[in-house]
Parts: C-alpha cells; sequence; structure tokens
C-alpha cells in the first residue's frame, strides 16, 4: 500500500510562480523516499501541501490514505513534520513545548508525560528538558524539533532538511534516529540538499528542478541510468603514451566519453568492471604501458548534474546559492 | 470537549510567556495609571462645578480600565505574528488541534492579564479615594466586563497578525482604541459635548461601555446601563471575531 500518493500536484503563487509544477509521487508505506533539490526548488512547498499546511493550487494527494483537501485534520493525526526552519517557542522549555504538541494532538496528560520523558531521554535532552530553548544550541533544537514531530507515534514522517546546518556528529545522530524507526515500519518523506544523506538513507529518490520531478527511482536505478563507470587510466607523459591510449579508446565499444588531462585517460562507460579486463589487454596489444588503473562508480552527484544540467551546491547554513549552469562534460566530478 | 481544554493550555502557555517577561506588561500597567493619575489630578477638583461630577475618581477609573485592557490585548496580535515568523505557529496547526483554539488561548490569556491588571487599578483607585456603590460585587461585574472587552479587542489584533503576519501591523492595532476612547465621554460626561461630537459619541460602543462601567462605581446597579454595556462589548467581540475568522481562512492549512 501506498503511503504518500500525488497526482499532478501543483502551487501557484502569486503573482506567476510555479512553485510546483505537475508532480505525480507514489511513495509506498515503510520505505525512505528521499526529494533532492536545490533550495527553491518547490522541495519545501510539496512537503508543505502533503502535511496539509498550504492548499494545492490543483491535482490531488492523499496521505496515509486520506485526501490532504477534504479531510487535512485526518492527515494531521497520522503524520509527524519537521520542518527546515525549526519552529520553536524559546519561551518554553523543552519538556513544555514537547508536553503540549502531545496534549494538542489529543494524548492525555499521563500518556504525555511518560512519551515526552522517553522521547527526551531518545533525543538526548533529559538533562536540559527543564531548561528555556533559547538557551539550546542549534544542534539541539533540531533534535527537539524531529522529538516533536514523533511524540505522538506517526507513522509517516516528513523531514524538511533535517540536517541542514548540523554538525557531522549531530547530522550522524539523526540519520541514526532515521533508520532506527525506519527499521520499526515507519514512512519517511525526507527533503534534502545532501546528496549523501540521500544516498545513505533513502530508498528511492525524486530529483526536483523548478517545481518539477526530472528523475525518479532507486539511488543504484538511477545512477545506472544517469551516469556512467569512470575508468582512470594513467600513463608515463613522456613516450605519447596518454595521446595514443587516448586515441585508441575513443574507438573503444562502450566507450561514452573519453578525456585526457595531464597523463591520465578517463573513460566513461555504462559497464566498467565488465570491460577492464578488455581495455587493459587492448592497451597492452598497442605496446601501450600502463602505470595505473582505476573504477569509480557513478554518484548521485552525477545523476544530480545530469538529471538538471548543474550541480547541487549547498550553503551549510541552509541557504542556497543559485545554480551554476554547466555543459555536461565539465559537470562530471569522480 | 477537546476545543475547551486546547484553548485552556494554549492560554496557559501565553501566560508562561508574561510570567518569565513581566517587563512587558509594565507599560500596560503603568500608561493607565499615569493617564488616570494626571487627569484626576488636573481636572478633579473642578469637575463638579463644571460639569456635575462629583467622584471624578470614580468617574475616571472606568477610561483607566479600558486602556490597561486595550494595552493588553493588542499584545495579542504582536505574539501570533512572532508565533509566525518562528514557525511555531506552523508547528501548532499540524496538530490536530481546532484552529480557534490557537487563537482563541492567545485571546484567553490577554483577557485573564488584564482582568488581573484591573484588580491592580481598581485596589489603587480605592487607595486613592474613589469611591464603589455597588460593593465587592460590583467590583467583580467590573473586572469581568473589563476581561471581556480585552478579549473582543484582542480580536484586532488577532485579525490583523493572521492577515499580514506583521509585527508593526498588529501593534497598529492598539492606535484604533483611541479615535475610540476620546470619541467617548471620556473626560466629561456626553451631555456637555458639542453637537457633532454627541452624534459621535452617540454611536460609539465605548460611550456605553463607559456609562455601564460607571454606574457600578458611582450610582448603582442600573440594569439598562449594564445592559447597554454588555451590548455594545458583544458587538465588538462579534465584529471582531467575524474579522478574525475571516483572516484565518486566509491564512492556508
Amino acid at each position: 500500500m501506498s503511503a504518500i500518493v500525488a497526482r499532478q500536484l501543483v502551487k501557484h503563487f502569486a503573482p506567476d510562480i510555479r512553485a510546483v509544477d505537475g508532480i505525480d509521487l507514489d511513495v509506498p508505506e515503510g520505505h525512505i523516499f528521499g526529494f533532492l533539490g536545490q533550495n527553491g526548488s518547490g522541495k519545501t512547498t510539496t512537503v508543505k501541501m502533503l502535511a496539509t499546511l498550504l492548499r494545492p493550487t490543483s491535482g490531488t494527494a492523499e496521505v496515509a490514505g486520506i485526501n490532504v483537501l477534504t479531510d487535512p485534520g485526518g492527515v494531521r493525526k497520522r503524520i509527524g513534520v519537521a520542518m527546515q526552519e525549526v519552529g520553536l517557542d524559546e519561551m518554553q522549555t523543552g519538556r513544555e513545548l514537547m508536553t503540549l504538541q502531545a496534549r494538542l494532538m489529543g494524548i492525555g496528560a499521563a500518556e504525555a508525560k511518560r512519551r515526552v520523558a522517553n522521547l527526551l531521554d531518545v533525543v538526548t535532552l533529559t538533562e536540559a528538558a527543564d531548561r528555556p530553548i533559547k538557551g539550546y544550541s542549534g544542534g539541539m533544537k533540531r533534535r527537539l524539533d524531529l522529538a516533536c514531530a514523533l511524540v505522538h507515534g506517526p507513522r509517516i514522517i516528513f523531514l524538511d532538511e533535517p540536517t541542514t546546518g548540523l554538525d557531522p556528529i549531530t547530522r550522524d545522530a539523526v540519520w541514526r534516529y532515521v533508520q532506527e524507526l525506519h527499521a520499526d515500519g515507519v514512512t519517511f518523506f525526507l527533503t534534502t540538499q545532501y546528496l549523501e544523506e540521500a544516498d545513505r538513507l533513502a530508498s528511492d529518490i525524486a530529483i526536483m528542478d523548478s517545481g518539477k520531478i526530472v528523475a525518479r527511482g532507486s539511488p543504484a536505478a538511477l545512477k545506472a541510468e544517469f551516469a556512467n563507470d569512470a575508468l582512470s587510466l594513467t600513463f608515463d607523459r613522456a613516450n605519447g603514451a596518454v595521446e595514443r591510449a587516448t586515441e585508441l579508446l575513443r574507438g573503444f565499444e562502450g566507450a561514452e566519453e573519453v578525456r585526457a588531462d595531464e597523463g591520465e585517460v578517463t573513460v566513461y562507460m555504462r559497464n566498467g568492471a565488465a570491460a577492464v579486463a578488455q581495455v587493459v589487454r587492448a592497451l597492452d596489444d598497442a605496446g601501450i604501458a600502463l602505470e595505473q588503473l582505476r573504477l569509480t562508480h557513478p554518484t548521485l552527484d552525477d545523476v544530480f548534474v545530469r538529471a538538471t544540467g548543474h550541480r547541487l551546491e549547498v550553503d551549510e547554513g541552509g541557504a542556497a546559492r543559485p545554480p551554476a549552469a554547466r555543459g555536461g562534460d565539465d559537470a562530471r566530478g569522480h | 470537549m477537546r476545543a475547551v481544554t486546547d484553548t485552556w493550555l494554549l492560554t496557559l502557555r501565553a501566560l508562561r510567556e508574561t510570567v518569565r517577561q513581566p517587563g512587558n506588561e509594565a507599560a500596560n500597567a503603568f500608561i493607565p495609571l499615569f493617564f488616570y493619575m494626571v487627569t484626576v489630578g488636573a481636572v478633579g477638583s473642578v469637575a463638579a462645578d463644571a460639569f456635575g461630577v462629583e467622584d471624578y475618581k470614580g468617574f475616571q477609573l472606568p477610561v483607566a480600565l479600558l486602556q490597561g485592557a486595550a494595552g493588553v490585548a493588542s499584545g495579542a496580535g504582536l505574539a501570533l505574528t512572532l508565533d509566525i515568523q518562528s514557525g511555531y505557529f506552523e508547528k501548532l496547526q499540524l496538530t490536530s488541534t481546532p484552529r480557534f483554539a490557537i487563537v482563541f488561548g492567545r485571546m484567553f490569556s490577554d483577557a485573564i492579564k488584564s482582568m488581573v491588571l484591573a484588580v491592580a487599578i481598581v485596589a489603587l483607585a480605592l487607595a486613592y479615594g474613589s469611591g464603589f456603590e455597588t460593593g465587592p460585587l460590583g467590583m467583580v461585574v467590573l473586572v469581568l466586563a473589563t476581561g471581556a472587552f480585552a478579549l473582543g479587542y484582542a480580536g484586532i489584533g488577532i485579525a490583523i497578525a493572521l492577515k499580514t503576519g506583521s509585527p508593526q501591523a498588529a501593534q497598529a492595532g492598539f492606535i484604533l482604541f483611541f479615535p475610540l476612547l476620546f470619541l467617548a465621554p471620556t473626560f466629561a460626561p456626553k451631555e456637555v459635548f458639542a453637537g457633532w461630537l454627541q452624534a459621535v459619541a452617540t454611536v460609539n460602543p465605548v460611550t456605553y461601555i463607559l456609562q455601564g462601567m460607571r454606574v457600578l462605581i458611582t450610582e448603582g446597579w442600573d440594569i439598562s446601563d449594564m445592559a447597554g454595556a454588555a451590548i455594545a462589548i458583544a458587538g465588538i467581540m462579534v465584529f471582531t471575531f467575524t474579522l478574525a475568522f475571516l483572516a484565518m481562512r486566509t491564512r492556508e492549512g
């Protein structure tokens, strides 16, 4: 069964901004769905529509089998949401904020107290629980925000750039916690600017660009579909080996692109591992001495570049820089 | 029942803010008391001869109460804009609580704060020499009326906050109170006003609120004047709550 379904979802903002431009989604239960894209690509707007914070201009969406337009209250009971901007009342203590959140989700006082104590322990905030939030660090606020999203035990959780701006240790802790919940069958809809995050956590990925989904699939499938392996060969530059090898490999079956750069020739091909032996044999037959060989598999960065035409640039503080337009060849980075 | 519980929880949350930032309420207490002392000091000794008001301290007491209530109630809109800007309003929207509980929680907290302030103002006025014809029960009614006025008045700031999300705009709601106050029999009875001002005061709801409050202090239980005040406060509530609900509908979620 699908946890999240959207059909031709559109959101316009005045005067003529198409923030989300007719996207289809289908997230199976129990999956971690990664939604990749630059800031301003429409990720957060999509999350807000699915979480009932924004009304779609057109299209339909169901979360947990409930229509977001006809029964938004029913959707809210079943989802947890942690938005990119941590929205906390800093005059309250962590415990007060979480308890209020639990009570407003309809949980009784005694049960709310128990759940809050448990979750504070999980996000390692028990010691700071009775201090005002204004004294918390950025990482503590993020963990508290995440705990608030979980306090009513939702089975579908939307995390909008949950680790943007976090230090590596806190980021790793958030990832581990997501994986623990995922192992328990919780569905995650995760937007991120971090390719590594999507690669590590998500079983399915969609890449969003200018309000449209431009690629989707599992990380492995996307890499196979959008990017090639890179076979890097190093030669002695003195005897013209680089030029001869480049010429030879340009005619090699399966080589989609060959680039030479300072003693190294890189061949891009679909299945690099299968071609290694043939390449070595062909070079040997031609009398070209090979010094070193390195095979690298494509990354999501390559996929992103191929799918969108630009590299995903991330500001650690969360603010994105405008994407630098690049040609396909220049954008490659192994 | 759920709506009542949630509204109360959100009221308590707003009151906690006040307890942790008591300085914010100092100006709300200072302004009405300052005006009360100055006005009584300037006009009190001639009020009986000039326009037949014997107990001018009692006559001015409702003005101080309404000023204090309006000052406190204007905080609801400002606080709501801060919640909107911080993203906490969205977090509250994501709960399953009824939408009106989110705004009523703020408004009720301001009504409670204005009643606490009203108790302090009445106590100071009595210490200063004001009479009080209806005794302790009348004081309770006066304080409750002040709270009801604050609840209605808070709706203006809430509506502006929901519509604009701007703290400056929400604070401007307080400014609306001054024309209403000064176009009513604030310093003298309506009978001594110029013709045009009498006409304006006659259609100004604050006139009836002041009159209903004043009779409790200076005359006694006058059901007619009290009913006039109750109707005026109810009218303000209907008007501002309607504005707030309309503004809420424009805010998505």
